[in-house]
């Protein structure tokens, strides 16, 4: 009430006169009571505690497998058979690091999945970014046909199509075409090839959605910039890349750090596309116990051997967190712009 | 004289053409895609749906053999059924529980508070890490080993680390003369939070997004009015989100799917490695239960879509 008729007075009287008139009316502690007992602030202050001691709740829950694979990955062999040890571990160790790292190759996998990740989440982000535009910009004959295939690829999972795309890849041929020219069709199993041509033409892991995400996005950017583009003489492909594309940048960042990551922890096409023992090494491929520890492990007890298999999930992980810490406020933001809400 | 009209009736068409073919060529990589890679694969997986496979030594031979996967899936496997039904019930039970969590938290998470960034970083976690090989490492023996009280969804741990025994949730609604179902969901709801928060974080980024759509006028219009935050929101935000509530629900349905916990989906791989046959059954398996979850989708959504309200933006 007093602040409404605190801005009502700005106009006619002078910051100071408003200030002595509201300050003889009312002393300062009767002011502090009235703010405090009233029931709106008193209302206010429940519902922040209930809020924050929900939040904080829901943050544990999520955090809380963290915390215990990071406690188990420094036990030692002692700590798992002392009933009292519970999260903090009494006699702490690297042991299992580094047998995880030297044993199954942690950094020749680090250094292939991270050339992998990026360089399919890039091609991903661009060529759906593309598609995206194409769907929400032009008008042309069979776009709501083509639409509609994207988003059957983004329904149908790829898990469904799990042998023909081995047999696929396997047999490798266009139509017949290598087998005409070449007598023989073409292995692409056990290399990066498969990932590459899906990235490449916007079918891999979740495409489908990146492409809805950016044809949102897209209908959300005013026409007007690129008229004002058109008229100044500008191509459609210049105005893209020179006008739109820095535009899109952050809902880039969003999608880059969605491919990347999804990548990054993707056993299934890992598991499909690299079978034999040759074939290059990806994180996937780390997630077992090593030798030295294997006696220990199966000797002691299951939970043990857990702890091993968690520590190189740990291991997997790590660097993409590391990442995400960076990247997590362009991240957000991306999101929040990408006006999926059409 | 009637040259000059149809070249003047031209060249507005022309542009639109241009722009029409240049839609084309951004679209390009995918149609080249769906006619080079997808389009084969996916008319090879239904084919194979209707074969017997033999793999003697890296080559492998087909013999068409018309429905007898499909009636060995669905007539002679004495689990795929009930797996199925199962998990359809289990998505059924899950679908409601996420969308309304994850717009739950999204309605919090706008709020302006102390430390929303770190929060808003937290819940976003799972969303990044806690996918594909990740998930599929089994911790569950060791949270219960540290003496957590933290289900990670996993069936066989899941009793020994309950948050709440399904008595004192009882004892709580028993007082309430609820019906023992709205109980048994509640429960199963908290017991099963660790795989709901998990599996919600795109869905409270697409309603976060939705939510800073709502033009702030129209809030600042109610309060001046009156209404209540209560009200505000039943009649204002609830009201804008419905076709957010839509996608989320579809998403869901879409993303449970191919999540690693998905029980039919492990029985399927687990078929395509050890039966006689396998793959091809896998094949036919995975149609069946893709037609099903297809069904689900557009039953929801044609639900959904009678109770959303779109705001005429022009």
């Amino acid at each position: 009430m007093n602040s409404v008729m605190n801005k009502f007075k700005k106009n006619t009287t002078s910051r100071k006169e408003m200030k002595k008139d509201f300050e003889g009316k009312l002393s300062l502690r009767k002011r502090l009571m009235m703010k405090i007992f009233s029931f709106e602030f008193l209302k206010n202050v429940v519902v922040k505690i209930f809020m924050y001691v929900f939040l904080i709740g829901i943050s544990y829950i999520i955090l809380y497998p963290f915390i215990t694979k990071i406690s188990a990955s420094f036990m030692s062999n002692s700590d798992f058979h002392d009933v009292t040890v519970k999260l903090i571990p009494k006699y702490p160790t690297l042991e299992t690091y580094k047998f995880v790292i030297i044993e199954n190759d942690y950094f020749e996998a680090l250094i292939n999945t991270t050339l992998l990740s990026v360089g399919v989440a890039l091609l991903q982000t661009l060529v759906t970014a593309l598609i995206g535009y194409g769907l929400a910009k032009f008008k042309f004959t069979g776009k709501s046909i083509v639409f509609g295939l994207v988003i059957l690829s983004m329904v149908i999972p790829h898990k469904t199509l799990q042998l023909a795309m081995f047999t696929y890849f396997r047999y490798f041929d266009i139509y017949g075409i290598f087998n005409l020219l070449f007598g023989e069709t073409v292995k692409l199993i056990d290399t990066v090839w498969p990932l590459v041509l899906l990235s490449l033409f916007g079918f891999a892991f979740k495409n489908g959605l990146y492409i809805f995400i950016f044809r949102q996005f897209y209908k959300g950017v005013p026409d007007e910039l690129e008229e004002a583009a058109y008229v100044d003489g500008s191509g459609i492909f210049r105005t893209y890349f020179r006008i739109i594309l820095p535009l899109t940048v952050p809902m880039m960042t969003t999608i880059f750090m969605f491919a990347f990551s999804w990548q990054w922890t993707d056993k299934y096409y890992n598991n499909l596309f690299f079978i034999s023992g040759d074939a290059p090494h990806f994180l996937p491929g780390i997630v077992k116990v090593p030798d030295s520890l294997a006696s220990i492990a199966s000797s002691s007890s299951p939970i043990q051997e857990s702890a091993v298999l968690n520590t190189c999930g740990i291991l997997v992980i790590l660097p993409l967190f590391i990442v995400f810490l960076f990247a997590q406020k362009a991240l957000v933001q991306g999101i929040e712009r990408s006006g999926i809400v059409g | 004289m009637n040259n000059t009209v149809t070249t003047k009736k031209a060249k507005p068409a022309s542009l639109d053409r241009k722009k029409a073919r240049a839609g084309w060529w951004f679209v390009m990589p995918f149609v080249i895609g769906l006619v080079l890679i997808y389009m084969p694969i996916l008319v090879k997986s239904i084919w194979y749906s209707f074969n017997l496979i033999t793999m003697p030594k890296g080559k492998f031979t087909l013999e068409f053999c018309g429905f007898e996967n499909y009636s060995e899936a669905l007539f002679s496997d004495p689990q795929f059924l009930q797996i199925l039904t199962a998990s359809i019930k289990q998505l059924l039970f899950d679908v409601p529980a996420i969308v309304i969590f994850a717009l739950f938290m999204a309605v919090i998470l706008n709020q302006k508070m102390i430390g929303r960034g770190v929060f808003r970083a937290i819940f976003f976690i799972p969303v990044i890490i806690s996918t594909g090989l990740i998930e599929s490492i089994d911790s569950s023996s060791l949270q219960s080993y540290m003496g957590s009280g933290v289900d990670t969804g996993n069936a066989q741990q899941s009793s020994a680390a309950e948050i709440v025994s399904s008595m004192d949730v009882a004892k709580l609604f028993g007082s309430m003369a609820v019906g023992t179902e709205l109980v048994d969901y509640v429960v199963g709801i908290v017991n099963n939070i660790f795989n709901i928060v998990n599996r919600s974080g795109v869905q409270m980024l697409v309603f976060l997004a939705g939510l800073q759509s709502i033009s702030p006028s129209i809030y600042e219009s109610c309060t001046m009015e009156g209404a209540s935050g209560w009200e505000t929101f039943w009649k204002i935000t609830f009201p804008m989100i419905t076709p957010m509530i839509l996608v989320n629900a579809v998403y869901t349905i879409i993303d449970s799917f191919t999540a690693e916990s998905n029980t039919v989906m492990t029985y399927i791989s687990n078929v395509y490695s050890t039966q006689k046959n396998g793959q091809t059954i896998s094949s036919a398996m995975s149609w069946v239960y893709f037609l099903v979850v297809i069904a689900m989708i557009a039953i929801i959504a044609l639900i959904l879509s009678s109770f959303v309200f779109y705001q005429r933006r022009d």
